[in-house]
């Protein structure tokens, strides 16, 4: 630590990253873990969660992993009242369907709504009343938002709707959980390249539209995604709550 | 997957860098390994700086400029052979009541706040183009905003005119400045320790009042603002352009 240079240093403290196995919550856990944090992951596919670990354990942190749909609040209930150490939420689970808002369907609203919105709510919920049970004297919970929480896009009225709540939550939550030192961010990305989004990007129109959209030729990897989350986890943020960093190469500030 | 805040090999400007941000960002910037160059009115108070820097085994060069002197400016521009980032810090402040603002205040901050941070500006990033690596190796460009510039503060109106409009600077900046790969970004700190501040807090209920404001229930320090700066400049940012990194602890999430 410099003078005024602060490090983004997590040694010692205890993150938990849901949607941990792939894309950008896997990005988030490995960068945490090379900052020095130890892992807590939530996945539902045992052999990715089983290969993250390896990962993680080379890298001299601790690394626990929990088997659980994020939507199985009493399952997800009971492991994070029980857990002895936790500063840090990567609150990162999420999904989308585009579809055209005339033809949304009840049940693809209802799953966004379930993952995006509910389960980041109840696990926000959980893991701050945990951290301050365990009376850890600071904390930082970072919600994994979107520019479609900011802006609209093609085929995203739903995934706006949940991504713009996660904007409110995170601000709400920043002023109740200020008083505890607990700071609360989101990031908002662009459109990263994951698992996910692969199959979007293979639509050449689609391809087009995003390239068009981002002022800076490039596409956002999960790595520029999971720095910034690092440095809000880490004290380098301290003052940084109720704010969003956004990773998008320009495309909302036209 | 964790970009550092590494700075080697990089030549940063730094504005208004004899005192208070500014001289915190040109600390923090040789501590993350860059070349600084730094610009004050003042002449002991750039040599000060420069014996902290040197003493951190940074490496630093002065040169004592108004920059609301153009031609001053332009002068040390061309004595330059390099620069990859400009932190635009030189700003001030004169709060009254806008039915009492004095004109000579008016004209005083706006050509300081705006209309110099516009000249600096553009003659650092036609500079920065000229660069045959630049697209390559990126640029980046931090102006020194507030949270002033995202809400208004009673007595503030002047200043909250000049923010808000370097708020609109750094988005058209970015999206023009893309092509290039210099990225512009703004940092937006609630009230810091700074020497200007120390000055209005002497007014313990101003003091008060503005506390009351920060949900984290305290002042930021220069080291919170200075890191910040540190990240965009890095490439710890490289795909966040065109928009704002709020350090307020806060206070407009409300």
């Amino acid at each position: 630590m410099g003078i005024f240079l602060k490090d983004i240093s997590l040694k010692g403290k205890t993150a938990l990253i849901t949607g941990a196995t792939k894309g950008l919550g896997r990005g988030a856990a490995e960068a945490i873990a090379e900052a020095g944090g130890n892992i807590i992951a939530i996945g539902r596919n045992q052999s990715e969660l089983n290969s993250l670990g390896k990962k993680i354990k080379k890298l001299k942190v601790k690394y626990t992993s929990f088997n659980c749909d994020v939507n199985n609040y009493d399952k997800i209930k009971n492991f994070i009242t029980n857990l002895k150490k936790l500063d840090i939420l990567v609150n990162n689970a999420g999904t989308n369907i585009p579809e055209n808002f005339l033809n949304v369907k009840k049940t693809s609203l209802e799953t966004l709504l379930n993952v995006n919105t509910k389960a980041v709510f109840n696990i926000a919920q959980l893991c701050a009343n945990q951290i301050i049970k365990l009376k850890r004297k600071q904390g930082s919970i970072i919600n994994i938002s979107s520019i479609f929480g900011l802006v609209a896009g093609q085929k995203r009225t739903v995934y706006s709707m949940t991504k713009f709540g996660v904007e409110g939550l995170t601000k709400g939550m920043a002023l109740d959980l200020a008083k505890y030192n607990i700071r609360v961010n989101s990031v908002c990305p662009n459109i990263v390249l994951t698992p996910r989004t692969k199959k979007y990007f293979s639509d050449k129109k689609y391809n087009k539209y995003v390239k068009e959209s981002t002022p800076i030729n490039k596409v956002v990897t999960i790595s520029d995604v999971a720095t910034s989350i690092t440095f809000l986890a880490s004290e380098a943020s301290s003052m940084i709550t109720g704010t969003s960093i956004i990773i998008d190469g320009g495309w909302t500030a036209k | 997957m964790l970009k550092k805040i590494n700075l080697k090999n990089k030549t940063a400007l730094v504005t208004g860098a004899g005192k208070g941000l500014g001289k915190a960002c040109a600390i923090a910037l040789a501590e993350a390994g860059a070349k600084v160059i730094i610009l004050s009115r003042t002449k002991s108070d750039l040599d000060k700086v420069s014996k902290i820097i040197r003493k951190t085994k940074g490496s630093s060069k002065s040169f004592v400029c108004d920059v609301t002197q153009l031609e001053e400016f332009k002068k040390i521009l061309q004595k330059i052979t390099r620069l990859d980032i400009l932190v635009n810090n030189a700003g001030n402040n004169r709060p009254e009541h806008f039915t009492k603002v004095k004109k000579e205040n008016m004209e005083y901050l706006t050509n300081l706040n705006m209309k110099a941070a516009f000249n600096v500006a553009q003659l650092c990033s036609q500079k920065m183009v000229k660069a045959k690596n630049r697209k390559k190796i990126g640029g980046s460009i931090i102006h020194m905003s507030s949270q002033l510039g995202r809400v208004g503060c009673e007595g503030r109106n002047v200043y909250n005119m000049n923010k808000f409009g370097v708020e609109g600077l750094a988005r058209g900046m970015a999206v023009e400045l893309a092509e290039y790969n210099i990225r512009v970004n703004t940092v937006c700190p609630t009230f810091v320790e700074t020497p200007m501040v120390k000055k209005f807090f002497k007014n313990k209920k101003f003091k008060n009042q503005m506390l009351k404001n920060i949900p984290l229930g305290r002042v930021a320090k220069e080291s919170d603002v200075a890191t910040a700066v540190a990240f965009l400049a890095a490439d710890s940012s490289e795909m966040i352009t065109g928009t704002s990194l709020v350090v307020d602890g806060g206070w407009t999430a409300q």
